[in-house]
């Protein structure tokens, strides 16, 4: 999987004291210019100039978002420190929102976003813009389904399949991984082997075959995608085990006559989970897209229930026309995405002992 | 040296056997037919047992597979089930040009761009370049290849305008800067007035040329590189498919040697270059490039064989001919096996002499693996 090509480490300490380069009043200067030419440009652009090019709108909309970053980065560095990571707490809200809304998405007043037949007779137009103000706040699609709608049910896919794909590849992965990496000998060289082999295989046959002997169930979807993480969390806790099994601790514990069992699972597993768990975030963001590019291409979960995946591949037809189709979900996958990769940077930073050394 | 790649040739062998015989077994469960395919909706129960057994599909798993391996030995990989008298060999040969141009294409790019900006980042680490362009390369990763490609699409074919002004108004702006780096050079006296006027006038020139030259993109289909359309159709049919390949590869490599390159600046003999007066890219080019691309080399081997084996999502976005589109949909979905086979084949042969060719790169990266191993 792609998961380890974006596992590089990238943030530099500094370490002592940090002083902020801006003065304070200048930070409170960047505050409230940002705060009101923000809010100024996001009103103009999404409520005062309705008749005007979407692109000068979408321009002044995303114009005024990046004043309200400033303000918010200038106000949070104000209250905790120059070191605030804004980017961070942001990605942590976006979470947090996609996986509430995911959840909680049956109570939510939205529009339908599945049955077709629902919405034939009851008037809603089909094809609406979006317009953040009405009862489509992301427009209709070409069944008058609302769009927002399947964004909020499709997080519910995407965050289902991935987080229960990571979950199994934890327990499995990680439970082989520690095996191979403390018995080591032959047990290691036939994982290592079978491991090889899993990742050498072109992960879309194997997914294709899989995805075609089991119905496309969410469920289904994340046992062939944790299949395909297997291989990385085998060798992820292999190699963690392998450290620590060097360590004193282990030596102590052996030597008081631990068996091995006890060795294993009360001074391995605790040290071991750690630094796997901290990757779980980015192999989500990369399960979700697997399960998207899945959709996609017609492969995974099918209408009526959507999905990221299947809403973009049916919106990519005429979307010269009617480009909020495939933006519109483009754009939360992509918040998503980027917010777990933020977030499981950081996770690592705090929690991989192996790559904070570096 | 011989020997290296000798040992790398026989352990190719059981590679592909395991390989191939996984897909055989593969094919074997997705339950697409090629006899439905054939007979249609007007055939009945007799036709089917006919084809069935006149392709000799009525046998086993294993015994279709030791046939087909039998083939492959004597450089026959047997005709399309679902189009009888189509050579599998053929429709390999036309696809497989297209894939490897893709990928290829997008490789270089990527290199090209990701080699300089991480070497720069890493020189000047903690300044504004390196902040801004690991800031973009966090994004850039976070963007799925399909979204990518629609996203050029929708910028490059249908409102081709945009990108056209941005080149405009951006080129215009760096000329301008030059110019007046130039004259603020002139000013207090410092060299090169001379080198930044002439950069201006050929930015500005190039800008302009760029502008008013500007090509427009095909939203699918794909001239080839032989055909007497000439060279430049095919390049501008694979451009955007090969950027779209390529594009997540760029911020990757950028990371990743940037990370590589920084340890490396820590050297001493960087010190020792930087003490003799050498100029940073040469220090960067020279001295500094070759130790640190270990880990940009293997992975650019993985992504590379990635690429080859992925591309089904951009000749699905660009409805190329390429090798994906070709397994996916000749193959896997109608249960045409000889056309996988042959597929997987290709695409694993080349996955593992390339990881082999990168595995024997590294003695000569590094002169102290060329002994001992």
């Amino acid at each position: 999987m792609a998961a380890d090509t974006v596992l590089v480490p990238d943030t530099d300490y500094v370490a002592g004291t940090v002083v902020d380069p801006l003065s304070h009043a200048q930070r409170l200067m960047r505050v409230t210019v940002g705060l009101i030419g923000g809010v100024a440009a996001i009103v103009i652009g999404l409520m005062v100039l309705t008749d005007v090019n979407a692109g000068y709108r979408v321009v002044l909309t995303v114009g005024g978002l990046v004043l309200l970053f400033l303000a918010l980065d200038s106000a949070g560095k104000l209250v905790w420190g120059p070191l605030f990571e804004t980017g961070l707490w942001m990605s942590v809200v976006w979470v947090a929102i996609v996986g509430l809304s995911a959840a909680f998405a049956d109570f939510l007043p939205i529009s339908e976003a599945k049955d077709a037949s629902a919405t034939i007779f009851d008037g809603t137009p089909t094809l609406k813009r979006p317009d953040l103000l009405s009862a489509h706040p992301l427009g209709t699609d070409r069944q008058a389904l609302d769009v927002l709608g399947g964004i909020v049910y499709g997080a519910r896919v995407s965050l289902q399949v991935s987080v229960l794909a990571v979950a199994i590849g934890i327990l499995v992965g990680g439970t082989i991984g520690v095996m191979a990496g403390f018995f080591k000998g032959r047990l290691d060289t036939g994982i290592g082997v079978v491991t090889d082999s899993l990742l050498a295989f072109p992960p879309l046959i194997l997914l294709l075959a899989l995805a075609s002997v089991m119905d496309r169930s969410p469920r289904n979807m994340a046992i062939a995608l944790a299949i395909l993480g297997i291989p990385t969390y085998i060798r992820l806790a292999r190699v963690n085990t392998m450290v620590f099994a060097e360590r004193e601790f282990v030596l102590a514990s052996r030597a008081m006559g631990a068996s091995r069992r006890r060795i294993m699972f009360k001074e391995l597993v605790p040290n071991v989970a750690l630094p796997i768990f901290s990757y779980a975030f980015i192999i989500i963001a990369v399960l979700i897209v697997a399960e998207a590019s899945l959709s996609f291409l017609g492969l995974g979960i099918q209408r009526p229930d959507p999905t990221w995946g299947n809403m973009i591949a049916a919106g990519q037809d005429d979307f010269d026309r009617h480009p909020h189709l495939v933006f519109a979900p483009g754009v939360a996958m992509f918040l998503t995405v980027f917010a777990l990769n933020r977030v499981g940077e950081k996770a690592r930073e705090l929690w991989d002992p192996r790559q904070a050394k570096l | 040296m011989l020997r290296t790649i000798g040992l790398k040739l026989v352990r190719l062998v059981p590679v592909l056997f395991i390989v191939s015989a996984a897909t055989s077994l593969l094919i074997e469960l997705v339950p697409g037919d090629p006899i439905l395919v054939i007979i249609g909706a007007e055939g009945d129960i007799e036709d089917y047992e006919r084809i069935e057994a006149e392709l000799g599909l009525n046998r086993n798993v294993a015994s279709r597979y030791i046939d087909w391996l039998g083939d492959i030995f004597t450089g026959d990989f047997g005709e399309q089930i679902t189009r009888p008298g189509v050579k599998v060999a053929d429709r390999l040969k036309q696809t497989f040009p297209v894939t490897i141009q893709i990928s290829l294409m997008g490789m270089a790019m990527a290199l090209l761009i990701s080699v300089p900006m991480g070497s720069w980042a890493a020189y000047r680490a903690g300044s504004r370049f390196d902040r801004y362009s690991s800031g973009a390369a966090f994004g850039i990763i976070s963007i799925p290849s399909f979204l990518a490609g629609l996203l050029l699409i929708f910028m490059f074919v249908f409102h081709s305008t945009v990108p056209r002004y941005a080149v405009l108004i951006l080129g215009l702006a760096w000329s301008l800067w030059l110019l007046w780096s130039a004259a603020r050079a002139r000013r207090e006296g410092a060299g090169g007035m001379l080198l930044r006027l002439a950069a201006t006038i050929v930015v500005a020139g190039l800008t302009v040329w760029l502008a008013n030259k500007w090509p427009s993109f095909p939203r699918q289909g794909f001239v080839r590189w032989t055909s007497e359309e000439g060279r430049l159709e095919n390049l501008r049919s694979s451009l955007l498919p090969a950027i779209t390949v390529g594009l997540t590869e760029i911020a990757v490599f950028m990371r990743l040697l940037r990370g590589d390159m920084q340890s490396t600046l820590q050297e001493d003999f960087i010190l020792s270059a930087r003490a003799k007066g050498m100029p940073p890219v040469r220090i960067l080019a020279r001295d500094a490039l070759r130790p640190s691309s270990f880990s940009l080399i293997t992975l650019a081997g993985v992504a590379f064989g990635r690429l080859i084996g992925g591309t089904v999502i951009v000749e699905t976005i660009f409805r190329l001919p390429g090798m994906g589109s070709l397994i996916v949909n000749d193959g896997v979905n109608v249960g045409d096996f000889p056309v996988v086979q042959g597929g997987v084949l290709i695409l694993a042969t080349f996955y593992v002499v390339l990881n082999g060719a990168i595995d024997i790169s590294y003695s000569y990266l590094d002169p102290r693996l060329r002994r001992g191993r």
